[in-house]
């Protein structure tokens, strides 16, 4: 009857296109000024060059984002628990030690030579997908305690795996995304708000054993996460000395809690100092003399690079650009005709919001250090490949919008 | 909005969600503006602070001259080769790998061994005991610099040809605490050590040659006293902006002497560097933020040809160990030609002997000219002579002094039941052979009538004996003189007898003396003594003013008539010229005629027990227009006299300014 052919297709979403090429070209430019300040990075070949490399990773993403839109949603929607279960695999596989590769005291990638595949990004789309899929049945249904219990699970499952690896950044992105999608499917309000509640008083008291339990009754946490949330917080770490430290403990302590918060403050030192219009595209002195570590000014810091070198105007463009991106994201979701398209654009707009807020956030310092890379503008392959997949799912909703 | 519009339609959550969406954007935006708009300053400020050193640059040393210019205090360059820490830091990189790849390998054989021994692998909480603490690593980084470091000055070493010490104590110190500035491998090179470095090692790895600016004394010891001498002192002086560097570089400041008095004139300002500094603490680069502005030149009153004879004289009359001091004063106005201590003082402090300098008799960091206190003797019989005359004493009326009983060839006076000895026969003496032969029965009885101690202290008041002359060296004492209260309260006879043959409660130096017999050369007008003639801006061709000090400042005036000036000046003349004269050691010739006065003082402990003398000769010359006072005093714990000891000294000087004053043509030495 109907042939395939016959379906309208509708355009791309043009606006969110053109946002996410601006996202591209800032995001290629300060790669470049975060990593190419030191002379021995101007030794490297061009194909070494981070900057050539996050252009690779934009061109493969659009590639991957553009087949995405071919098909359906409704058809990826039918792969999506068998990709969701893949993931939780691939995650469980991460933590064993010979397959995961350890970096900085966590297992998060897998080597595949060619690349780091880094599972948490994906599976987070993944869950998107699968989530989206099991809220879009009738509102009906999502009355029912079971049918929540197994929303739930469906989100604690990849967030306990995620957390293992330790990674409390990405583990954390996973709840609002989670509750915002069951919130917009229709999940009855009482759930939620008991959801809220529970894990609002959880948190609190999580914070306060970090911040206030003496040591034996402190929960099993690696140092440096302990750490990063004492100084978010403000306590020193000499109160949690034994009683009989020596005074050249307690100096050790403080020095090495100088150390933990350097990050933070070189941060806001470099966002601070930007001023208004900033001092010019790789004029920042802050990453140029290595106060911000090179380790992170191309990844989690890099919007304290933009920050500095193209001041508060800088600030709000990126700010803009993103608003736009989420926002036409959330007009897609509005205007499409099943629920399906609805939670997957959502779970996608609230999934890069998170991300935007919690890196920015931790830029100056209103956040905990977390180590959630900025969408698009980070340095990283399994990030920025995630990125454009979401915006491509966003776009896919919206070109087979009218198709059924 | 397009999309709220859109949102608004049906959709509660949707429209929630975008709510909450545009909250938290918000949110980061207002957080953007208080951080990068409100707080812009003060994170630049916070940057500025961590990213740049401030060093402050001393200015050049001003030079001290003498009246005809010629260099008494100036600086030299000295040379030191330094190591730029910014250019080693990839060699410190790799000596650190090597260092800790070797000692992941001693690690990983010990876990091994661990193992083994335990027949399983090592659980995590075991593997904590083999890991490498912080203090270790720390450890391989400093032993990697050092490596660097000293193979580098290994090369040194042998491309000039020299051992180049490496100290890694000095070096690990410097590292720590001054990584941005250069580090000092090798101090103070000579001309051919540069000559080589700059031929084979220049535009290498990190090494160059930095200038430092150090204070010089071209004569020796010569004028040491007088010219005082500066400490090693870094921190910002009095007077300029209070701030604090990061770095200070080496600096001066002069503790005593002229070094001190004019220290502030002579420092110039200094002048400000800030060195832009990477996260690890090397220096990026350098901004020369102001220049140093060198320092004023200062020149004396001091003529370094008489101060030569006069050193010179001294030292070879009575060795280098003598205690004594020289001065010789313009007596037209004050200014001072020459001022001699000895033992001598090198200026370069470092240079003397620390025995020498502890030694409680020599106390060569004494200038005796000014800081210390000398009983006078007879060259203070001149004031009660004078004081005499004024009082109308006729000078040609005789005394008859009676011969000492125990000593028949020496006369003796008694006051009340005290024995007076005088070194002189006894017979018949009047002024002028009284002044001659320095008969101290005459001078004892001129001095003992009612009222004559008052006019004595009050004539010696106006040459300001005991009070201070305001010198800037900060080396002067005022000597004691009586109050007319002292003299007026249990004052009795003994103490008036003594005062007339300068002894008891009277002290003077020979700064003081100098001027006093300027005055009676002069016609009376006491001067301040001058020792800086004028200041002179470092650069001739600025358009600064030569500063000029005051020329003939009066304190001033004894206010005694001529009459009584010619009689002391003809007695004065007999001293060095009469067959029975005790300083005709001093004359030279009728070119110069010198009117002078010996003096023996004797030195007693607080047991009021004799342990020496001090011998003095007064003078000033010529006769008929004075225009130069000579003062040498000697003190030692043997025999002898003002005319044996100190006249030959006096005649050497007075030779040198006759000779000095011919070649010149005629031309007195004297500033206008």
């Amino acid at each position: 009857m109907f042939e395939a052919s016959t379906i309208p297709k509708e355009s791309f979403d043009r606006l969110q296109i053109a946002a996410l090429v601006g996202l591209m070209f800032i995001g290629t430019a300060f790669v470049f000024s975060a990593t190419m300040a030191n002379d021995s990075a101007a030794t490297l070949m061009w194909y070494q060059q981070s900057w050539v490399r996050q252009i690779v990773y934009y061109a493969l993403g659009a590639g991957v984002a553009a087949a995405l839109c071919v098909a359906d949603y409704h058809t990826l929607a039918r792969w999506s628990y068998i990709v969701y279960w893949a993931m939780i695999l691939c995650l469980v596989a991460v933590l064993i030690p010979h397959i995961g590769s350890m970096r900085f005291g966590a297992r998060r990638w897998i080597d595949l030579v060619v690349f780091q595949f880094q599972p948490s990004e994906f599976a987070k789309l993944a869950y998107i997908l699968a989530g989206a899929n099991f809220l879009s049945r009738p509102p009906e249904e999502l009355k029912r305690a079971k049918v929540f219990w197994q929303s739930m699970g469906l989100m604690m499952l990849p967030f306990v795996l995620i957390l293992k690896e330790p990674d409390l950044g990405s583990a954390l992105v996973l709840l609002p995304t989670g509750l915002v999608m069951m919130l917009v499917a229709g999940t009855p309000r009482r759930y939620l708000l008991r959801l809220v509640g529970i894990v609002g008083l959880l948190a609190m008291l999580f914070v306060a054993d970090v911040l206030f339990a003496p040591v034996q009754w402190q929960i099993p946490m690696e140092s440096y996460q302990r750490n990063r949330l004492m100084v978010y917080f403000g306590r020193n770490y000499t109160d949690f000395a034994p009683s009989n430290a020596t005074p050249a403990e307690l100096q050790r302590l403080r020095q090495r809690q100088l150390d933990d918060a350097y990050n933070v403050r070189q941060a806001l030192i470099s966002v601070g100092s930007g001023g208004l219009f900033g001092k010019g595209w790789r004029q920042g002195t802050q990453n140029a003399l290595g106060y911000l570590p090179r380790a992170v000014a191309h990844n989690d810091f890099i919007f304290s690079v933009i920050a500095e070198e193209e001041g508060f105007v800088g600030s709000v463009i990126v700010l803009t650009l993103y608003a736009v991106v989420l926002f036409t994201g959330l007009r897609i979701a509005g205007q499409t005709r099943d629920r399906l398209g609805k939670l997957v654009a959502v779970g996608a707009v609230t999934l890069l919001f998170s991300h935007v807020f919690i890196n920015i956030g931790m830029n100056i310092r209103i956040m905990p250090v977390t180590g959630v890379p900025l969408p698009l503008l980070s340095y990283g392959g399994s990030s920025v490949l995630c990125s454009m997949i979401a915006v491509g799912l966003m776009q896919n909703i919206h070109i087979h919008r009218k198709g059924y | 909005m397009l999309v709220f519009d859109q949102l608004k339609k049906n959709d509660a959550s949707l429209r929630m969600v975008a709510v909450v969406l545009a909250a938290g954007l918000g949110i980061l935006l207002v957080g953007l503006w208080w951080v990068q708009v409100v707080s812009a300053r003060e994170f630049q400020s916070h940057l500025d602070t961590q990213q740049f050193r401030t060093i402050r640059l001393p200015a050049v040393r001003g030079k001290i001259l003498d009246r005809e210019g010629r260099v008494l205090a100036e600086n030299q360059p000295r040379y030191n080769l330094s190591l730029y820490l910014d250019d080693f830091r990839r060699p410190f990189y790799y000596a650190y790998t090597n260092l800790f790849s070797a000692a992941r390998k001693v690690q990983k054989q010990n876990i091994a061994a661990a193992e083994k021994k335990l027949g399983r692998s090592l659980k995590r909480a075991e593997l904590k005991e083999f890991r490498m603490p912080a203090e270790q690593l720390e450890q391989l980084w400093q032993s990697a610099r050092c490596q660097v470091v000293g193979d580098t000055l290994a090369q040194l070493a042998q491309k000039l040809g020299q051992p180049v010490p490496f100290n890694a104590k000095n070096f690990n110190l410097h590292y720590a605490r001054q990584r941005a500035l250069p580090y000092p491998a090798l101090k103070n090179l000579d001309v051919r050590q540069i000559a080589r470095f700059e031929e084979k090692y220049s535009a290498s790895v990190g090494a160059d040659l930095e200038l430092e600016s150090v204070r010089s004394y071209p004569n020796g010891t010569t004028a040491g006293h007088l010219l005082g001498y500066v400490l090693r002192d870094d921190n910002s002086k009095e007077g300029e902006d209070a701030r604090a560097f990061n770095y200070y570089m080496p600096d001066f400041l002069g503790q005593v002497g002229v070094e001190a008095g004019f220290d502030a004139l002579m420092r110039g300002r200094p002048g400000e560097e800030s060195v832009l500094v990477n996260s690890l603490g090397y220096r990026m680069s350098k901004t020369v933020d102001a220049e140093p502005e060198p320092g004023d030149n200062v020149v004396l009153t001091l003529d370094l040809d008489l101060q030569r004879v006069a050193e010179d004289s001294l030292r070879t009359h009575q060795g280098a160990n003598a205690r004594g001091a020289v001065v010789v004063m313009d007596v037209r106005n004050g200014d001072v030609l020459a001022m001699v201590s000895s033992p001598a003082f090198n200026p370069v402090y470092s240079e003397n002997d620390p025995a020498r300098m502890t030694d409680e008799t020599l106390r060569p960091a004494i200038n005796r000219a000014t800081q210390e206190n000398y009983a006078p003797g007879s060259i203070f019989k001149v004031v009660v002579g004078l004081a005499a005359l004024e009082a109308g004493l006729n000078p040609e009326k005789p005394y008859t002094v009676e011969p000492n009983p125990e000593d028949p060839q020496h006369g003796c006076i008694y006051v009340g039941r005290l024995k007076k000895k005088d070194t002189a026969p006894p017979g018949i003496y009047n002024f002028k052979r009284a002044i001659e032969r320095s008969s101290n029965s005459y001078f004892i009885q001129i001095g003992l009538p009612d009222g004559m101690i008052d006019r004595i202290v009050t004539l010696a008041q106006k040459f300001h004996f005991g009070e201070k002359a305001s010198l800037p060296t900060r080396q002067e004492t005022p000597g004691d003189l009586p109050t007319l209260e002292r003299v007026h309260h249990s004052w009795r006879d003994g103490d008036t007898a003594n005062l007339c043959i300068g002894q008891g409660e009277l002290a003077v130096t020979p700064l003081q003396m100098a001027v006093a017999y300027s005055a009676i050369a002069n016609g009376g007008t006491v001067y301040w003594p001058r020792l800086v003639s004028h200041i002179v801006p470092p650069d001739p061709a600025s358009r600064q003013a030569v500063r000029s000090y005051p020329v003939a400042s009066v304190r001033d005036r004894i206010g005694v008539s001529s009459r009584s000036l010619r009689i002391l000046h003809n007695a004065m003349l007999g001293e060095t010229e009469d067959v029975e004269g005790t300083g005709k050691a001093a004359v030279v010739g009728p070119e110069m005629r010198i009117c002078g006065k010996t003096g023996t003082a004797q030195v007693q402990d607080s047991t009021n027990q004799l342990i020496g003398y001090n011998f003095w000769f007064s003078s000033f010359a010529p006769f008929e227009h004075p225009r130069y006072a000579v003062v040498v005093l000697v003190q030692s714990q043997g025999k002898g006299s003002g005319g044996l000891i100190c006249a030959p000294i006096a005649h050497d000087i007075y030779e040198a300014i006759l000779n000095k004053e011919k070649a010149g043509a005629g031309k007195v030495l004297v500033a206008n």
